[in-house]
């Protein structure tokens, strides 16, 4: 029975009124007042107490996905450690497992809340509102089959994924890929999309950059009006051996993650979807756990991200009993891991960040401190909400402005057009985003009409 | 009351309290039968639960900042914020490669026909911070017009022998070596970059704990360095490679092994590769000490898609026998000589144009 299943979640609800009814049952058989009787009260009482608490943490953690499984929470599930068998290279880097277009061709299986190739462009309340736990019924759709459909060109396609890192050896599935509706069309078949890694916090499940966070219908609803340019959206759970912690960090003698991020990642992304390979065209961002990730790997490899948004990141791994022992008991390692260590001592470098916070947020003070310690070439950037907590709310307000802030920093996929009819396209691009920078009203949808008018 | 105040968790904590003492003291006036008392007991029970779930949240929303507010926990916080840019002094870039002598390389016996220039060049890196002495070959027609989009492999080499005038393996010798080889056909144009294997106490091409970024500046700034100023091939393409002699050997190895992103190919001459030349830095992590001996390497992490010559001079060599594919190894014998550059030049140009993926 799956740890976020609902009929998980229902037996510990069912286990907890069980338990208030038998404490009711069981009431008058202790009335007498002495001490034993009084004694085993308090274990009633307590007894029920704690079916309650864990029929609470079984609906919060189904509902927020902090585990996604069993083995998630306890471990020994399929978490790899790097293995010397050489067989992670010659597999394919990436492979489908599910998608919200229909069944994957040989595998069968569709993404839990598959809505008919409407899912991209659906509102964020849609998912809010309807989010039915776990169904994971095999829900029909047009097929993949015949080619590209008409779905896809019309809003994307989001595609469940596992990763496999040749250079790593660390495999991370159930993540996954928004391809914008533009990849699809014919205008676009030979463009070059900019690549954005989406990292979440820890513990955490990938799907809840999709289903809270609400990045591919953001993303779509932001490109359909014109204020971001279209963008290839890779959705990673920043942990990859769940339960432990890894922050991004390559282990000494363990685990490579932060390589997996900078190095097998985008490799894997490069061969098997038309994206950039790398600088200007990847940007990453995060939150939480993930926004150190974010900042990480973008202060680390500037060459391979060339921006990224840290969403109430810290700058500096939390380590405690999760992590383990991340840096070999080195201090001067530790220290390289330490985001306001390598501003101090290295130099800076070349990349853009844009650090996100609230007023009432414990980070708020260290992620001050992380923007006075940014100097050239590397660029700060700031928003700080007056209120709001360490939540999906928040990030979600702060996500549309983060996305236009990331779309001018990334190069954009061209579009396929006759020659002399490029610079027009281009000049009608440049003024949409300078528009999107100037006006925060939803501009009236510039781009399909000037991809029209150069294709007619 | 404020949701992440100490005054409602307080006041949870007492009520909580309250409850469990009245609970557990007035049991026998709920104990009675009938529907009312039945229901007064359930009642009482889930008061208490109740209050102690909220207590819980109380704790942990505010450890945690989960919700600032009670407005932020009912979603009824809205809007957004605006991006403040940071105030920067425009930044004084240091230039990638600079280079502080020129001369024309000539192949023996040919007069005074050019066959590539041989550059002196500092070379800096952005990341690392470090500024490395080196030398760069540009092959003949590099600078032709016909050829301007055409983008050259690059073998880097890594030996401390390279500034010496007299050694057979300074960077006059090596360019002539490849220039001969390039004008018989059996090396096809590339950029040849040569750089000291040492920088301050590391030989090991590494990233000293706290201290020189080695491995940053050879698999991070160097390619983003030439790449810059040379027409030199992306290392997405798979096109550059590393050649070590006896001081940088280890430095190719690792650096291979570790950055197979970067580097497609390395050659390199015969060694145990146990530990790291010179003192070895590691930081006080024997993790990181066993990461530094690359039979280690070999032995726990994936096999990486390079491709490596080891100069075997006819005995066993231990490294080979842990390749497993998508490594590929290969020796040459003692025929090819002390220091057969030819051959491991040669080989890598083979091994690039192989591997090579098709780049405009």
């Amino acid at each position: 029975m799956g740890l976020t299943s609902r009929s998980f979640v229902e037996l510990t609800i069912a286990a907890a009124v069980c338990g208030l009814a038998g404490t009711v049952w069981l009431w008058p058989r202790v009335a007498s007042q002495r001490i034993a009787p009084i004694a085993v009260r308090l274990g009633l009482v307590a007894a029920s107490q704690a079916l309650a608490v864990i029929a609470l943490l079984a609906a919060v953690n189904g509902y927020f996905m902090f585990y996604g499984s069993w083995s998630a929470l306890l471990g020994g599930g399929t978490a790899r450690s790097a293995a010397a068998a050489g067989t992670a290279a010659s597999q394919r880097p990436i492979t489908i497992t599910a998608t919200d277009l229909g069944p994957v061709p040989g595998s069968g299986s569709v993404l839990p809340e598959s809505a008919n190739g409407k899912f991209a462009a659906k509102p964020p309340q849609y998912y809010a509102k309807h989010h039915t736990m776990a169904k994971h019924g095999i829900v029909g759709g047009p097929s993949l089959n015949g080619g590209l459909s008409r779905a896809a060109r019309s809003a994307g396609e989001l595609l469940q994924v596992t990763i496999s890192g040749g250079h790593t050896g660390i495999t991370s599935g159930r993540n996954f890929v928004y391809l914008p509706p533009q990849y699809f069309q014919p205008a676009y078949a030979r463009a070059r999309f900019p690549v954005v890694l989406a990292l979440t916090g820890y513990p955490n499940e990938a799907w809840s950059l999709v289903k809270f966070l609400a990045l591919p219908a953001t993303a779509a609803g932001l490109v359909a009006d014109g204020k971001i340019r279209p963008a290839v959206y890779v959705m990673m759970n920043s942990s990859v051996a769940l339960p432990r912690d890894t922050e991004c960090t390559d282990i000494p003698a363990g685990l490579q993650v932060e390589s997996f991020f900078a190095q097998d990642v985008p490799l894997a992304m490069e061969r098997t979807f038309r994206v950039q390979p790398s600088g200007s065209g990847w940007a990453a961002l995060g939150y939480s756990a993930g926004g150190y990730c974010a900042a990480k790997l973008a202060m680390m490899y500037p060459y391979q991200f060339s921006a990224a948004i840290s969403m109430s990141g810290y700058y500096n791994a939390i380590t405690g009993s999760g992590t383990g022992s991340l840096y070999g008991g080195s201090s001067a390692y530790r220290n390289e891991n330490n985001l306001y260590w390598r501003l101090r001592r290295l130099p800076a470098p070349p990349v853009s960040i844009l650090v996100t916070s609230t007023r009432g947020e414990g980070a708020y003070p260290g992620t001050l401190a992380f923007l006075r310690l940014i100097h050239p070439p590397m660029r700060g950037y700031s928003m700080v909400l007056a209120q709001g907590g360490h939540n999906y709310g928040t990030w979600h307000r702060e996500l549309p402005p983060g996305l236009e802030w990331l779309s001018q920093r990334l190069a954009p996929a061209r579009p396929h057009v006759a020659p002399g009819r490029a610079a027009a396209l281009d000049r009608s691009a440049d003024r949409i985003s300078s528009r999107a920078r100037a006006d925060p009203r939803p501009a009236a949808r510039p781009r399909p009409r000037a991809a029209r008018r150069v294709r007619a | 009351m404020g949701l992440t105040s100490r005054g409602l968790e307080a006041v949870l904590a007492v009520a909580a309290a309250g409850l469990l003492a009245g609970v557990l003291w007035l049991w026998p006036k709920l104990a009675g039968r009938g529907i009312r008392m039945i229901a007064a007991r359930i009642a009482a029970l889930a008061v208490l639960e109740l209050t102690v779930l909220g207590l819980i949240f109380a704790v942990v929303n505010r450890s945690a900042d989960f919700y600032s507010s009670w407005s932020d926990l009912f979603g009824a916080e809205t809007g957004s914020g605006t991006i403040i840019a940071g105030q920067y002094s425009a930044s004084q870039a240091i230039a990638p490669v600079a280079v502080t002598g020129s001369s024309a390389v000539r192949l023996p016996g040919r007069g005074r026909a050019r066959a590539g220039i041989l550059q002196t060049v500092r070379i800096h890196g952005q990341l690392s911070g470090l500024t490395m002495p080196g030398y760069i070959y540009l092959p003949a027609g590099y600078s032709a017009a016909s050829r301007a989009a055409r983008r050259l492999p690059v073998v880097a080499v890594i030996s401390d022998q390279a500034g010496r005038r007299a050694a057979p393996g300074s960077a006059r010798r090596l360019a002539a070596t490849a220039a001969v080889q390039m004008a018989a056909g059996r090396l096809r144009p590339m950029i040849v970059v040569m750089l000291p294997s040492r920088i301050g106490q590391d030989q090991g091409c590494l990233n000293v704990p706290g201290g020189a970024q080695a491995a940053t500046f050879f698999a991070e700034d160097l390619p983003h360095a030439i790449g810059s100023v040379y027409r030199a091939a992306s290392p997405f393409t798979r096109r550059w490679a590393l050649l070590g002699d006896s001081s940088g050997g280890y430095c190719a190895l690792q650096l291979a092994l570790t950055s197979s992103g970067t580097f497609a190919a390395a050659a390199l001459p015969p060694g145990t590769y146990t530990a790291p030349p010179g003192s070895g830095e590691f930081g006080g992590s024997p993790q990181l000490r066993s990461q530094d001996n690359l039979a280690w390497l070999l032995r726990h992490r994936p096999m990486q898609p390079i491709s490596v010559l080891l100069f075997a001079r006819g005995r066993a060599q231990p490294l080979l026998s842990l390749v497993r594919p998508p490594m590929y190894a290969t020796s040459l014998g003692p025929a090819a000589g002390p220091w057969p550059l030819a051959a491991a030049l040669d080989w890598i140009g083979t091994r690039l144009s192989r591997s090579g993926l098709a780049e405009g």
